[in-house]
């Protein structure tokens, strides 16, 4: 391959050129109730060119491999098309480098049969569970990416990213009350990861349960204390992606929004971006722009230090390249996006978050979340009312708001360990989703969060 | 065709089979920060198989169109271990006349596509030369083979033309989003006035508007109603209604919503986004209505949970998902609906939409573009503002539904809504 590679690289007229090749295996397993929806497998071949002519961009994707050259010359064409600029890209060594996956279970060693097995077992443990529990969906699914990256600048590397995950949703179902409870665990590591999970599949399956009978959340304004899987969703969605520099390098009035040494947050907060934590699914060497991955402080003692960037972001910012332009797939071109991001410890236990609190919510899990920038949300798969400082009770429908220039700030308090709960899901931005990051952090508190919700 | 290789390769061990061939071209021409940024083609090629092997369903796809014997295989392997099928693969039926190409598409040069985006960034920067503007135009052309072991074989044709603006305003800390677009099947897409309704979404949050916390009136503008139509999407799906996880199971038959209030599922509107002669099994598309006058009428399925449930399917194959979605007019001219209002807020965009139990009709979402009306009029954008409530609860309590129905994304068509009473929590 990195012989047809290089040779179809000659073939470009443009500035820079890179040619990114894919092939994915995956298969899936899903569970819906009783019985199984789906079962199968795939397997996709596609690659992409990328030309840059005069600061124009010319991309070509595609499943047929067998010409190349043609499409080099394609991406050179609608470059030239574009292009009417100066072409800047931040400097990088060229390397060669060759990674091969290490994991415990390969998965693909595994057959379909065994992929079954294991998760029909938590199918029925949540559909044996209760009386009230109406239907269930555990699904299983994986891939394995392996990757065949060349540039104009001499770059080249291969590279393999595994992937597995199972997901466990249980419904309930009280007349018209249905409530859900969801759980995801995913990662590079190896099939092992998603064996052993019956206890998971009970849980998820009390939980919805047991939010038949809790009340939806009171609307209001309250104190906040979030537990490690929601931090991550926090610290992404409240001010990981501002630190996108797609968002800021050609944007007059946000680069003076956010410019580096401006305070955003108090002392004790520090954010980092971190694309080199070992078994994260956020971790890669090299991005897809064939840049070393990194770890990257943010924010650092309240005070912004740094932003992400791709090679081009990087060049007009006058700022290095930081290994964060990635792409989902073969589809789409490298834009820049977070890791691993995650608030960094601090000296406080969840016990003394609670203690002093006398009317706030401890909010669980995460369902998801997303940003305007300025403003976002983040959802909890659950809850629980803080009254007078104690855990109360349970409440249900949490959504969680806030504005980036005044929620950071009102965070008050920092728990003194990072966790890294190995969920699934992913980050969507530019039509490019789920990306797999890593979501984690240290339970926190944040006063003055807007709570969706009815009044009481 | 490659599709008879596949099936005739599978019919040698399979009781039934059905196998597609997806191949695709398309170009995308983007603008970014008031800047054409780069200009995109892509071919694409999509196979696969589903067969059922002593009863039981196993599937497989691929992107290499030379993997007959491989695609064919893995299918096999996997109904080895697959669920029980409850459907036989259909016979041919005559399809319904619906128009999904265009040959205005083809011939549309990325000049063309880079004039159009061109054009509408100027638009905007006439009324605004600080808003940030990123643009796109796309088009593209796509080719299917379709067969079964039932003996249907049939190709099909279709194009897809897409045209979108949206800008960014900073005032201060103060951030704003605001755009428009359009995407459907037809080369006719009118973007100058898509760039003039991006206009009027940026003159309307010249003013920023304080709100109280309270129940209050909400107009969902078309592209707004989808808040409320994430779980009518989830409700009528035929697989959850069968496994009992929708709130509408059980409930044919009985009214759930306003009598104004009707919606269905249409894939036969010419050009729509959703819209073609067959599902994805092969059965001809149908209207199915949805809710009538307020009383659930029907759900939708495909060909396994239809047999599963005991009913037929409604050509929503695979997975039960609607195509278009269309809400019926009524009688309240969207201006009536703002001039009768006191006070209350008008919902264009949001966050975090069905990020709570979405099937469960419950909605909390941070209203992203919205407007403050008082006293019947208009007077400006909301921020920091968390609007929550349940659809189905929302459907009782319509207080009023627009007089014209408007494309909201390419795959709503609905007039604007007005419900009676929302909780709506700011800062």
């Amino acid at each position: 391959m990195r012989e047809r590679i290089e040779k179809a690289l000659r073939k470009s007229d443009a500035e820079y050129t890179e040619i990114r090749i894919e092939a994915v295996t995956s298969s899936w397993v899903d569970f819906r109730g009783q019985e199984l929806d789906s079962i199968g497998s795939s397997r996709t071949l596609g690659g992409i060119v990328r030309a840059l002519v005069k600061g124009g961009w010319g991309y070509v994707t595609f499943n047929d491999l067998s010409d190349l050259e043609t499409r080099v010359r394609e991406a050179c064409g609608s470059a030239r098309l574009v292009g009417e600029g100066e072409s800047t890209l931040g400097e990088v060594e060229p390397v060669v480098d060759e990674i091969r996956a290490s994991f415990e279970r390969d998965f693909r060693q595994i057959p379909l049969s065994e992929k079954k097995s294991v998760i029909e077992e938590y199918n029925k443990i949540i559909l044996g569970y209760h009386e009230r529990i109406e239907t269930s969906n555990v699904s299983y699914t994986d891939s394995f990416r392996k990757f065949w990256y060349g540039n104009s600048e001499g770059t080249y590397i291969e590279d393999e990213r595994p992937d597995v995950g199972v997901r466990i949703s249980a419904t309930a179902r009280e007349g018209d009350n249905v409530q859900r409870g969801f759980e995801s665990i995913a990662g590079g590591g190896g099939f092992q990861i998603i064996e052993g999970l019956q206890e998971k599949a009970e849980v998820t399956a009390r939980r919805a349960v047991d939010l038949l009978s809790a009340p939806p959340v009171t609307g209001g304004k309250y104190p906040v204390i979030i537990n490690p899987r929601l931090a991550g969703v926090f610290a992404h969605e409240a001010f990981g992606h501002l630190s996108e520099s797609d968002f800021v390098y050609e944007n007059d009035r946000m680069r003076e929004l956010m410019v580096l040494g401006k305070r955003l947050g108090p002392d004790i907060l520090n954010i980092v971006d971190d694309g080199t934590i070992r078994g994260l699914r956020g971790t890669h060497k090299y991005d897809d722009e064939g840049v070393r991955a990194g770890k990257n402080y943010l924010i650092k003692e309240g005070i912004l230090v740094g932003r992400l960037h791709s090679r081009e972001t990087a060049a007009r910012m006058g700022e290095q390249p930081t290994g964060n332009a990635r792409a989902i797939g073969y589809q789409y071109q490298p834009i820049v996006r977070m890791t691993n991001t995650y608030i960094d410890r601090a000296g406080a236990v969840l016990e003394d978050m609670i203690k002093d609190v006398k009317l706030g919510l401890y909010a669980l899990d995460m369902v998801g979340g997303q940003t305007s920038m300025e403003m976002f949300t983040f959802s909890a798969a659950y809850g629980y009312m803080v009254r007078h400082g104690n855990i109360a009770e349970l409440v249900r429908d949490v959504v969680l708001t806030g504005n980036v220039f005044e929620t950071l700030m009102n965070i008050d308090m920092i728990g003194d360990t990072v966790e890294w709960p190995p969920a699934g899901g992913g980050c969507g931005k530019g039509g490019q989703s789920p990306l797999p990051v890593g979501l984690g952090g240290p339970y926190v508190r944040i006063q003055n969060v807007v709570v969706g919700g009815r009044q009481g | 065709m490659i599709v008879n290789r596949l099936i005739e390769k599978a019919m040698n061990k399979a009781e039934g089979a059905q196998a597609s061939l997806g191949q695709g071209e398309s170009t995308d021409v983007s603008f970014e920060n008031d800047r054409l940024k780069s200009v995109r083609s892509s071919q694409s090629t999509a196979m696969g198989v589903r067969i059922i092997v002593d009863g039981r369903i196993g599937s497989s796809h691929t992107t290499d169109i030379d993997d007959v014997d491989g695609v064919v295989a893995r299918a096999l392997e996997a109904a080895e271990f697959g669920g029980p099928a409850h459907f036989r693969f259909p016979d041919p039926q005559e399809g319904p006349d619906v128009r999904v190409y265009d040959d205005r598409v083809p011939p549309v040069t990325k000049e063309e596509m880079v004039r159009i985006g061109g054009e509408m960034i100027t638009l905007v920067k006439e009324y605004n030369p600080d808003i940030l503007l990123s643009a796109g135009v796309s088009k593209g052309i796509s080719y299917c083979q379709f067969a079964n072991s039932a003996g249907i074989g049939h190709t099909t044709e279709d194009t897809t033309f897409t045209v979108w603006i949206n800008g960014q305003l900073i005032r201060g800390t103060d951030i704003l989003w605001a755009g428009h677009g359009f995407g459907w099947k037809k080369r006719e897409i009118d973007h100058v006035s898509i760039a003039k309704k991006a206009i009027e979404l940026f003159r309307m949050a010249e003013d920023t508007a304080r709100i109280k916390s309270g129940d209050m009136p909400v107009i969902f503008a078309p592209e707004g109603v989808n808040v409320l139509v994430l779980a009518l999407r989830l409700g009528f799906n035929g697989k959850n209604v069968f496994l009992g996880s929708s709130p509408l199971a059980r409930k044919l038959g009985e009214k759930i919503a306003d009598e104004r209030f009707s919606i269905a599922d249409n894939p036969l509107l010419d050009y729509a986004s959703g819209s073609s002669t067959y599902d994805g099994e092969g059965v001809p598309h149908q209207v199915t209505r949805l809710i009538e006058g307020g009383v659930v009428k029907n759900f939708l399925y495909d060909l396994d949970t239809a047999g599963r449930a005991g009913t037929r399917t409604t050509g929503n194959g695979v997975g039960c998902d609607p195509t278009n979605l269309v809400i019926k007019e009524a009688d309240t001219p969207y201006e009536a609906m703002v001039k009768d209002t006191k006070e209350g807020l008008l919902v264009h965009n949001v966050l975090g939409l069905g990020q709570g139990n979405p099937m469960s009709g419950e909605f909390s979402v941070n209203v992203e573009l919205g407007y403050k009306i008082e006293n019947g009029e208009v007077v400006g954008r909301v921020k920091d503002v968390m609007l929550a409530g349940n659809t189905y609860a929302a459907l009782k309590n319509i207080a009023a539904i627009g007089d014209k129905a408007e494309w909201a994304g390419g795959l709503l068509l609905t007039p604007p809504i007005q419900v009676g009473r929302l909780s709506v929590v700011a800062k």
